[in-house]
């Protein structure tokens, strides 16, 4: 009886693999069409044209390590204000609660466009001269900091109450709570909101070649394209290494999420 | 012999609502000590008081000669109420099993970040004491993949290796299924026999019968009865704890 039990709930589990294997499958497929169509569009009805991309495409990519590179460093100064943030926003001491309402209200009511420019062109005013990436990597970063702070303070508010008493009932002193007990859990909410915030900045950084500075992809494909009247070829090519980052940085986030979804809760 | 907890002229207000009305209390050493009443009557105020998980309005706590004014603030107030906590374990209705570490990293956190214990003697301290709450073949495992009455056991390991002098529990077995309401209450038993001194919020009149030296019935914010178990379950002598008791006995039979 038991036996048979069994047997018909795995004959269940495996039809239902059976259906979503088919479904991935025919996903997988369809994608492959759709690729497909995309590179004869580009082989037939538009003409573009081959050799300045074989001529340019190294070029381009020069500036992978740059915009890498700003993402990277972008994300760590967004990742510092927004905890910063986020335990103000949490804060019952007045100050630092307007504090933290005041920048977010402030960053997330301008455009991340005038940010940027806001660094390179308005500062230089004040006789504030910043280096090219130091000024974009500030405003990507302030820009970044005040929307992942309500990130990090669900994450914090995720962490309930009887967390806090259990650890303060051990005698844990506030700092030991919050550093032991409240912030990896906060941590392990946060972290894939914070990789799609990554990814998108990854992207949102191509905004900084506005301002000629910075040597990143955006810039170079904008620059060549120009140059030869080949705006077309060179923007198909930036496009192409910004989705590839994009797959790859996925694909890793995905890695990470299925590893923190490991013994937690 | 003195006493282990002497709480004095206490009171506890939230907002305008007095919760806990002028209760002095003394709990002997070894002594197993059962708080029961409604809901909303102060037990578990009362008893969250004692660890100043609540901060007391007015009145006095003192566990194991260490004496704290309620409604204090300031660094001294802060340093006695962390000594206070160093005194005391609780157990939790809801576990509150950290659920990051693995039951072993929960039962060592204390002695090691609070207590700053090596962690090799920590370690074996947490062995014996999720040993002798039958949970030893569990330590590497996450919280999630246990039972409540598994994790309510650790949670017990847990407030035991910090050796406390004295185990509050806050409705230890509320939060079981049926079924799961005995392991917890066996390894409390075996917890009072080894001589912890206990105070326990509860709604198992079971438990409180066969295993606590004195019952408390609370209502209203006061103590309206104190009595031995066997006095309060013969003799019943406020019609509040009459009602208790009746309806203990009809769910019984």
């Amino acid at each position: 009886m038991i036996q048979a039990q069994i047997s018909q709930a795995e004959l269940l589990y495996e039809a239902q693999q059976r259906k979503v294997r088919q479904f991935r499958t025919n996903v997988v497929i369809s994608w492959v069409a759709l690729l497909g169509f995309l590179v004869f569009l580009f082989n037939g009805p538009i003409e573009i044209d081959s050799e300045f991309i074989r001529k340019n495409i190294l070029f381009i990519a020069g500036g992978l390590g740059q915009t890498f590179y700003i993402s990277i460093l972008s994300i760590a100064l967004a990742t510092c204000l927004a905890l910063l943030a986020a335990l103000g926003r949490l804060s019952t001491f007045p100050p630092l609660y307007a504090l933290s309402t005041f920048y977010v209200s402030l960053i997330r009511g301008t455009p991340l466009y005038l940010q940027i420019f806001f660094f390179f062109l308005a500062l230089p005013q004040l006789g504030i001269v910043l280096p090219g990436l130091f000024a974009g990597v500030l405003a990507l970063g302030l820009n970044y900091g005040a929307y992942m702070s309500e990130t990090f303070r669900a994450g914090l508010s995720s962490v309930s109450k009887g967390q806090r008493e259990a650890a303060v009932a051990i005698g844990m002193t506030p700092q030991q709570t919050m550093r032991r007990i409240v912030l990896p859990q906060a941590l392990r909410f946060a972290i894939p909101p914070m990789g799609n915030d990554f990814i998108s900045m990854t992207k949102d950084s191509a905004l900084v070649s506005a301002t000629g500075f910075v040597h990143e992809v955006m810039w170079r494909a904008t620059r060549v394209g120009r140059a030869e009247f080949n705006n077309l070829e060179a923007l198909i090519v930036a496009a192409g290494f910004y989705w590839m980052m994009t797959l790859v940085l996925t694909f890793i986030q995905s890695r990470i999420e299925a590893r923190l979804a490991r013994g937690d809760r | 012999m003195t006493a282990i907890i002497k709480i004095s002229n206490l009171d506890k207000y939230f907002g305008r609502l007095h919760v806990i009305k002028n209760i002095s209390l003394d709990v002997q050493p070894r002594e197993v000590v059962c708080l029961i009443g409604r809901s909303g009557s102060g037990k578990s105020t009362l008893l969250r008081c004692i660890n100043f998980l609540e901060e007391p309005s007015h009145g006095s706590i003192e566990v194991d000669g260490i004496r704290v004014e309620g409604g204090e603030k300031g660094k001294e107030h802060r340093q006695l109420v962390h000594n206070v906590r160093l005194k005391t374990g609780m157990v939790f209705q809801e576990f509150n099993l950290f659920p990051h570490m693995s039951v072993l990293e929960n039962v060592i956190e204390g002695p090691v970040t609070v207590k700053g214990m090596d962690k090799d003697k920590a370690m074996a301290l947490a062995e014996e004491n999720l040993d002798s709450v039958g949970m030893l073949f569990k330590k590497d495992e996450y919280p999630n993949r246990l039972s409540g009455g598994q994790k309510q056991r650790v949670a017990i390991a847990r407030a035991l290796s910090m050796e406390p002098r004295v185990m509050l529990f806050d409705e230890p077995t509320s939060a079981l299924d049926p079924e799961l309401i005995g392991e917890v209450l066996n390894v409390m038993k075996k917890v009072a026999k080894d001589g912890m001194t206990m105070l326990v919020v509860t709604h198992e009149m079971g438990f409180a019968r066969e295993v606590a030296d004195r019952v408390l019935v609370m209502g209203e914010g006061e103590i309206i009865e104190d009595a031995s178990p066997k006095d309060l379950f013969t003799q019943p002598k406020d019609p509040r704890t009459k009602a208790l008791i009746d309806r203990y006995r009809s769910g019984e039979n």
